[in-house]
């Protein structure tokens, strides 16, 4: 098993579609389109990838047997907390509250300019607004501390990845989901990537300093509305493979052991496939010293 | 799949890092937005030299016929991915991907793919279909890749067909063990016209000068390999090992011309080779 050789800050922003304009296709095209063509020239931006529920049921994918077997006091709603989240990388938590300063990055008549057009203002009509606070939305942005289990790797199709969610045990820690978890889930084969993701147990780390204190996410109803979230999960492990049956066929080869430890180990634990879309390829080198993407 | 490559020289009132940014930021931002496109990746030339990167005795052993004045004609090229013609050629129309107070809008400057064409490019891009052939399927980690563009150019004794089956047989075959390779794609130059549905009739590249311009580049070489290493050193120490003397024998045999670039590698749209999703994805 590897442990995160660098540091990276990285936010999981699990993010609601705006019901009342748009379909769940329909904010996938606005924010895998519009949006991230402004959002992934956030400045110094390491990895973005926006994951989007699956159309398709999890249970319906793998079939009915094999997910109870797995899936253990999911939440019923869990899946109108969100629509999609981006999963972003930057260096350091500095260079995330820096992000959105607008740099160089379009060519004009005079020369290399910040583009006076970059917004992300859709924020409102793409993701669910707050109606007594015209311009904004719901953010809940959540610092996430990982560990590669199985460092990733991409090849030219569209994969299958999948997210479990855990919440463990009063008395289990981090520590012991790391050392006893991950170190059986690690051995699935077959897979093309593997990371532990604990959220962090300060609710605001990732949305502090980058949202003013005046906005939705530090109210009375914001606070509540990302405990209540957070309050079902304690952490996620994103699964890489190259189609459904390839996780099937893995699980099975470790199911009794895994299946023991998640019954030591978790309260609940259950999973949801995502499609991954690669906005910006995560880079885990040093960066160069020039506009990177 | 119909893959593209567009050859793009930078405006002279931009340095190759301020192209770089206007490239990658604000263009890519438009481009990955081309209705069905499937796959999108920018190489632009890497500011160091390939004699820094490979050694300067690997680079002059491998080197023969190297046009003159090659990296003034370009400062890196795109690679375009689509399932058909009618999509590459369809896909610069608005695209309804923008929310609004209405809901999902249409946005025409994707038509436009940012409309700054004049302002980024010093005349229009060398556009052209390539054949593919996949020696090593790619994998790419987290990690900025080394990424190896080796151009070579047919020997005139040789026809076009017996050059293409010869290249992506024993010669690729053979390459593609190269030890710590991630990804090799041989890449040979079509004829098939690219340019006439998707460039304004009056761009540059439809003039004598634009024409005479291209044809000056594509001169120098047919096709363009594509490696991805961790290391550059892969590469060379690969190349001088005994194991991989054939490659020369067969360079020798069968080029007119081969030499090589680093370039940097942005992935705008991860290549999708499968059939796509009945969504909105990239």
């Amino acid at each position: 098993m590897k442990v995160n050789p660098k540091k990276v800050f990285k936010v999981f922003a699990f993010l609601k579609r705006n019901t009342t304009l748009l379909s769940h296709d329909e904010y996938r095209a606005g924010h895998v389109g519009y949006h991230c063509g402004q959002s992934r020239r956030l400045k110094n931006i390491r990895g973005y990838l926006v994951n989007i529920w699956s159309n398709t049921p999890f249970a319906d994918r793998i079939g009915t047997d094999l997910y109870e077997q797995i899936t253990r006091n999911e939440p019923r709603d869990f899946l109108d907390w969100w629509d999609g989240f981006p999963e972003v990388y930057f260096d350091n938590q500095k260079a995330w509250l820096n992000a959105v300063n607008a740099e160089p990055n379009r060519a004009t008549a005079d020369g290399l300019v910040a583009d006076p057009d970059w917004s992300m203002a859709d924020g409102p009509v793409l993701f669910d607004p707050v109606p007594d606070r015209p311009g904004e939305f719901k953010p809940c942005h959540l610092l996430m501390h990982e560990h590669i289990l199985i460092p990733v790797e991409r090849q030219e199709h569209k994969s299958f990845k999948l997210m479990q969610f855990f919440k463990h045990k009063p008395n289990i820690s981090n520590d012991q989901v790391l050392a006893d978890y991950a170190t059986a889930a690690s051995k699935l084969p077959g897979m093309n990537g593997c990371i532990l993701n604990f959220r962090d147990p300060d609710q605001t780390a990732a949305m502090r300093g980058f949202y003013g204190d005046d906005t939705w996410g530090f109210s009375d109803e914001g606070i509540d509305h990302r405990a209540r979230f957070c309050a079902m999960w304690d952490g996620a492990v994103e699964y890489h493979f190259s189609h459904s049956n390839d996780f099937v066929a893995a699980r099975r080869t470790l199911h009794n052991e895994l299946s023991n430890l998640e019954s030591e180990l978790f309260d609940s634990v259950w999973y949801v496939e995502v499609d991954e879309n690669l906005i910006v390829m995560p880079n885990r080198n040093p960066a160069p010293n020039y506009y990177f993407r | 799949m119909l893959k593209v490559f567009g050859f793009v020289k930078r405006n002279p009132r931009l340095t190759h890092d301020e192209y770089r940014a206007g490239h990658v930021g604000y263009h890519n931002s438009f481009g990955r937005r081309l209705n069905n496109i499937r796959g999108y990746l920018l190489n632009v030339a890497s500011n160091r030299r390939i004699t820094d990167s490979l050694g300067a005795d690997i680079v002059d052993q491998l080197t023969v016929n190297e046009p003159t004045a090659f990296d003034e004609q370009w400062d890196g090229w795109g690679q375009l991915m689509f399932d058909r013609m009618e999509d590459y050629v369809g896909a610069r129309s608005p695209a309804r991907d923008r929310a609004g107070p209405n809901g999902l809008e249409t946005d025409t400057m994707v038509a436009k793919v940012g409309d700054d064409f004049n302002q980024l490019y010093a005349g229009s891009p060398f556009q052209f279909q390539v054949d593919e052939h996949i020696a090593m399927s790619v994998r790419r980690p987290e990690q900025k890749l080394f990424k190896l563009a080796q151009f070579v150019k047919r020997s005139a004794s040789l026809e076009t067909e017996l050059f293409r089956a010869y290249l992506t047989g024993r010669y690729a075959t053979l390459a593609a063990t190269i030890p710590g390779l991630r990804g090799m794609i041989v890449n040979v130059r079509t004829n098939l016209d690219v340019m006439s549905e998707f460039f304004a009739e009056d761009a540059e590249g439809f003039t004598p000068e634009g024409i005479a311009r291209r044809e000056a580049f594509y001169s120098g070489w047919d096709a363009l390999i594509e490696y991805w290493f961790d290391e550059p050193e892969q590469f060379s120490s690969a190349r001088l090992s005994p194991g991989f003397e054939q490659l020369r024998e067969f360079e020798a045999a069968f080029f007119a011309a081969a030499f090589y670039r680093e370039v940097d590698e942005t992935v705008a749209v991860l290549p999708k080779r499968d059939i796509p999703p009945p969504f909105y994805h990239r």
